[in-house]
């Protein structure tokens, strides 16, 4: 049989392997293309097989047993339900648009480079793939041990600080959303550790209250450093802004949604009394950190690539914003959101380096006026910060209404405040776009231009740009596209709360 | 093949989407094609807008024709049209005006190097505005709301390359989402409280007398039309957008998009009809916000500024119309009995007709006096046009006497329409509005006759020529509507659904309000004739200095607090916040915590003695082992 989401992991990962042989550059880049091109196709493939009728269920499920079934009821149990499928499909993309990016890019030790980033994207794709708690545990730590050897080895300023501190975030975060799974494998009393074991047993008795409570915040606690809920979010704009774009594109559009993704289809189902006896805090540090407070610490930034980073840690605020309302409708609101963002800041940061490899510098004083010799790529940006801050007809903005809509029934206070964000949001990407790109030349940019002038996107950065831009239209214009599975599959999953 | 009148206006409504993107994807370099795709587009619109809206047809009133867009559990977004005569008459506007637009400025922007980016977003602004006409429910509407806040910001910043413009259209946008945070949380709030936000159901609930009193859902949505609208205090960003080209102010800050707001509040009239208070405010707001602009007009020296703040002052009056609200009048004769009209929504779209027409001609004739002066727009540089630009100071002047209320024209019977409400409900606003309109006959003579009489006071103004025939063509045709826009009977009844509701005067009424405008007009109007001379100064500046700085100090008080607020105390809240991130989580507690905690201490020891690998796998080991345990 032909296992789509079993090849989607294997291929990166065979090409990674065949890139330790030393090769001419040119069979590199077909070796990492193909590693980068068949998930992307194969995610797309799935997408239009999928019954949207049945996104509840799990399709395109396949299990293998590796041989710790019997021992510790593990096995690679793989398949997509209406709420991964989005996820999965989006890792499909931006891995194509991140290894596109990676391969024309001057990378030293290319090979190493590429096929780092190979093996996280073959992570990116198990995760979302797997039904399998302790699989998708597994993948994740795959992906990210690969982010922080590409941090800490083709960094950039202070790399060495920024790894250091993703490494202990990071596995500080994993680890506590490790113990919080085990806890919620032991105390379900299921023989296996896959998802769908786990849902029939807690339907037929759920946990304890109080242990719900317990476990539920071990999860969020855990799946929260992961996503930079505040106040444990001072990794990210650090770690993005030394990350090769590459990675900071997978980590912060694909990798990152790990711990929502984990709250949104395993915790939050799962333990609804856990997430009710939460929710109130959650809301505070989504609504009064991430969104107002990291809002302004963003306005205040001037270095374009920190700032990009200080915004994804402000979107994530509405992301839990939508957990704590514990509805269908924020829930989706959820999911959609994820998959919009991830394509929106992954254009981003990518823009963000092809705009660094025409000024030489990230520090947004010294730009300016950039648009008069690089008007495609002032298109590009312009239209990335657009969806970024919310704009309608550009993907984000259905998984923000949606959470609005569904956190109001939560907490009509806390929604008003969430919606003030807009106007900051607005504020730092509009600037951001303006000290980039409009108004007259910066001396230190006329300078650099003097040595250099800068050029135009080429079709190398084009293409990967124009398939993201494509990705958030395309949602933008006809969110049915996602909604419709994640709708079946949330209701499915959240009916009755 | 378009028979079904739904089809034309799925077809009007998708062409200049279509057109956008054509232009965006193929026509980047090809700016003469995109010129003619993008005004090819706005006469389809305008021919079947006008189709739509003359042949009687209507849809989506008492049958939503809708399609569901996004559906998560409970909650349905829907984009639907609805099209009743209300929408009929803004079609019929916004076709009308982007077509002259349109045709104006394949003249004004022929030597313009991003032609192709221009006439692009001119075709999604389009798209956006029909989108607002057309939304049969506040989600969809809230949709094109912002879109058309995008179309503004991409033609506002047209000339990207000056600092100015890039300021101007940053402004625009974020006073506009301002604004738009309080509308959405009132179409949220309207949402959750009524279970609906489908306009034509809420409008049937409000007729049968089942719709709950809420004052805070009509405010909130205001908030929407007060940043869209420019009312005070957000009214700082219209200004700003005269950075954008000439055309784009008359059809985007002048005819269309800033008149949305009025048209959103007609849309959702139900909802102030059961909250009195509510319509208090927004009567205050519109009225203070009419007054303001056209004190502020008096002082300016650019020429679209003054059309700028004239159409504060203008917006103004139509919210202050909307707010006054309903009124009962006899109906058939002494005898008869009283029915109550929506008199504040007849008189505040009847004057957003009116509006649209000579304020896009003026707007359009002040492009065409710049394109003869060669970029020059200081009035005051200006003088002794009328007899280089023929064509142009008689449209012009027609516009002029239109907006003063000179009896005849377009003006005169909308600005009636709003006096005689303001006098029958509110004497304090009818004294607003009337002080406002001897302001308005003052500053507009003012500007007149400082461009077109008198001596020229510069070489550019020497030089001054007439524009081509597409310049002059939509200065003609607007200027005839600006003058024959008044009489309803050119509407030929198929707006009643609104004109019928505009309350005219009777009997003594009819002759004090024809007394009372004349008498507006002709005191402002005489007075800066005689005072203004055709100088390069200011004559109000010269001879009462001490006024002129007061009225200056007051345009400028807003945009001071702004960048006072922006530069002073967002800027430096920020920097505070940035450095309790930077020093006190991630330096205290994070570090400090690392200090005592072994865990993390660990794995900075980790860490510190070596390669990152052997971390990792003592970290999987862990993982391993705690896995035993746990499973055990």
């Amino acid at each position: 049989m032909f296992d789509h989401l079993l090849i989607a992991i294997a291929t990166p990962l065979a090409a990674a392997l065949l890139l330790l042989i030393p090769m001419p550059a040119l069979a590199r880049k077909v070796v990492a293309g193909v590693g980068f091109l068949m998930p992307a196709l194969l995610a797309l493939c799935v997408w239009a097989q999928f019954s949207v009728a049945d996104a509840a269920d799990y399709q395109f499920v396949t299990q293998y047993d590796t041989g710790l079934k019997d021992a510790l009821g593990i096995s690679l149990h793989l398949g997509l339900n209406g709420i991964s499928l989005p996820l999965f499909v989006l890792a499909g993309i931006v891995g194509l648009a991140a290894g596109l990016y990676a391969i024309q890019s001057k990378a030293e030790r290319p090979s190493l480079y590429l096929g780092l980033l190979l093996v996280m994207q073959a992570g990116l794709m198990g995760v979302f793939a797997s039904i399998d708690v302790f699989f998708f545990y597994f993948f994740h730590e795959f992906a990210l041990i690969a982010t922080f050897i590409m941090v800490g080895v083709w960094g950039g300023r202070d790399r060495g600080y920024a790894a250091m501190k993703l490494t202990i975030y990071l596995t500080l975060g994993a680890m506590l959303s490790l113990i919080g799974l085990i806890a919620l494998y032991h105390q379900s009393g299921a023989e296996n550790f896959d998802l769908i074991a786990l849902r029939q047993v807690i339907a037929d008795g759920a946990i304890n209250g109080s242990n719900q409570n317990v476990i539920f915040g071990l999860l969020l606690l855990g799946f929260g450093i992961l996503v930079s809920l505040f106040p444990f979010h001072t990794w990210a704009p650090l770690g993005y802004g030394a990350a090769p774009s590459s990675a900071a594109m997978l980590h912060a559009g694909v990798l990152k949604k790990f711990g929502l993704y984990g709250l949104v289809q395993i915790a939050a189902p799962l333990l609804p009394l856990g997430v009710g006896h939460w929710s109130g805090w959650l809301a505070l540090l989504a609504v009064g950190g991430n969104v107002l407070y990291i809002g302004f610490v963003t306005i205040a930034q001037r270095d374009l690539k920190q700032m990009i980073g200080y915004s994804s840690v402000m979107h994530m605020g509405y992301a839990f914003l939508g957990i704590a309302a514990f509805n269908i409708v924020g829930i989706g609101g959820v999911v959609l959101m994820m998959v919009a963002h991830g394509f929106s800041v992954a254009l981003l940061f990518m823009l963000s380096t092809s705009i660094y490899h025409r000024t030489q510098t990230f520090d947004m004083d010294d730009m300016g006026g950039l648009a008069k010799q690089t008007p495609v790529l002032a298109a590009f940006f312009v239209t990335a910060t657009f969806a970024s801050i919310g704009l309608p007809g550009l993907a984000n903005f259905w998984g923000e209404l949606a959470i609005f809509v569904g956190a109001w029934k939560f907490s009509a206070v806390y929604t008003t405040l969430a919606i003030s964000g807009v106007i900051i949001s607005a504020v730092y990407g509009l600037r951001s776009a303006a000290k980039v790109f409009f108004g007259e030349t910066s001396p230190a940019l006329a300078k650099v231009s003097a040595e250099k002038a800068p050029t135009d996107l080429c079709w190398c950065e084009k293409i990967p740009a124009l398939v993201l831009l494509a990705a958030l239209l395309f949602v933008g214009f006809w969110p049915k596209s996602i909604s419709e599975g994640v709708n079946t599959a949330v209701s499915a999953l959240y009916s009755g709360k | 093949m378009f028979q079904n009148p739904l089809q034309i206006a799925q077809l009007v409504f998708l062409l200049p989407l279509a057109s956008a993107a054509v232009i965006a994807l193929a026509l980047r370099r090809q700016g003469n094609i995109a010129a003619l795709v993008a005004t090819f587009t706005a006469t389809l619109i305008a021919a079947g807008g006008l189709y739509l809206a003359f042949s009687g047809e209507r849809f989506g009133v008492t049958a939503p024709v809708s399609v569901d867009w996004l559906t998560l559990g409970s909650f349905t977004l829907s984009l639907g049209l609805k099209f009743d005569d209300l929408s009929a008459l803004m079609l019929s506007i916004v076709g009308v005006i982007g077509l002259c637009v349109h045709v104006f400025s394949l003249g004004y922007m022929h030597d313009d190097d991003a032609k192709a980016r221009y006439f692009g977003g001119l075709s999604l602004f389009m798209f956006a505005m029909l989108g607002i006409v057309f939304a049969d429910n506040l989600f969809m509407m809230f949709i094109f709301w912002e879109l058309v806040g995008l179309g503004s910001y991409l033609l506002i910043n047209h000339y990207f390359f000056k600092p100015s413009a890039a300021a101007a259209s940053k402004k625009a946008f974020i006073a506009n989402r301002v604004g738009d945070f309080g509308y959405l949380c009132g179409i949220l709030l309207c949402y959750h409280f009524y279970g609906t936000v489908n306009l034509s159901e809420l409008a049937a609930r409000s007729a049968a007398g089942t719709l709950a009193v809420n004052n805070v859902i009509p405010l909130l949505l205001f908030c929407g039309a007060v940043g869209k609208s420019a009312q005070l205090p957000l009214q700082v960003w219209l200004p700003d957008a005269m950075e954008g080209p000439t055309p784009v102010s008359a059809l985007i800050h002048a005819a269309t998009m800033v008149a949305a707001g009025i048209f959103m509040l007609c849309r959702i009239e139900p909802l102030f009809a059961i909250a009195p208070h509510a319509l208090t405010i927004v009567m205050w707001v519109g009225t203070a916000t009419a007054l303001y602009a056209a004190l502020c007009a008096i002082t300016q020296r650019d020429i679209k500024k003054v059309l700028a703040y004239s159409t504060l002052s203008q917006l103004g009056y139509m919210v202050a119309a909307f707010g006054l609200g309903s009124l009962k009048v006899a109906h058939g004769g002494a005898s008869a009995h009283e029915v109550v009209l929506a008199a504040g929504v007849g008189a505040a779209m009847f004057h957003l007709t009116t509006h649209a027409f000579f304020k896009a001609l003026m707007f359009l004739g002040s492009g065409s006096v710049i394109h003869g002066c060669h970029h020059e727009q200081d009035i005051f540089k200006m003088g002794g046009l009328s007899k280089k630009m023929p064509l142009t100071f008689v449209t012009f002047t027609l516009g002029v006497l239109a907006i003063i209320g000179c009896p005849g024209l377009a003006g005169f019977f909308s600005k009636d329409a709003i006096l005689y409400l303001a006098m029958e409900k509110n004497t304090a606003v009818f004294a607003v509005l009337c002080l406002t309109a001897v302001l308005t006959a003052f500053y507009m003579i003012r500007m007149w006759k400082l461009v077109f009489l008198g001596t020229t006071r510069s070489a550019a103004a020497a030089h001054a020529h007439e524009g081509g025939i597409s310049m002059t063509l939509p200065l003609i045709v607007l200027a005839v509507l600006s003058v024959v826009g008044g009489y309803e009977a050119i509407y030929g009844g198929h707006f009643d659904g609104v004109l019928s509701q505009i309350a005219h005067p009777h009997g003594g009424d009819h002759t004090t309000i024809l007394a009372v405008s004349l008498a507006v007009m002709l005191v402002g109007a005489g007075a800066a004739f005689l005072f203004y001379k055709p100088s390069a100064d200011d004559t109000l500046q010269t001879k009462v200095p001490g006024a002129f700085a007061a009225l200056t100090l007051t345009q400028k008080s807003f945009d001071a607090a702004y960048d006072y607020y922006v530069a002073k105390v967002q800027q430096r809240f920020a920097m505070l916040l940035n450095y309790i991130d930077l020093i006190g989580i991630s330096g205290i507690i994070v570090r400090g915590t690392a200090g005592v905690t072994g865990l993390v201490g660990l794995a900075t020891r980790a860490l510190h003695t070596g390669s990152l690998h052997a971390y990792v796998y003592w970290f999987l080991g862990g993982a391993v082992f705690l896995w035993f345990f746990a499973s055990r």
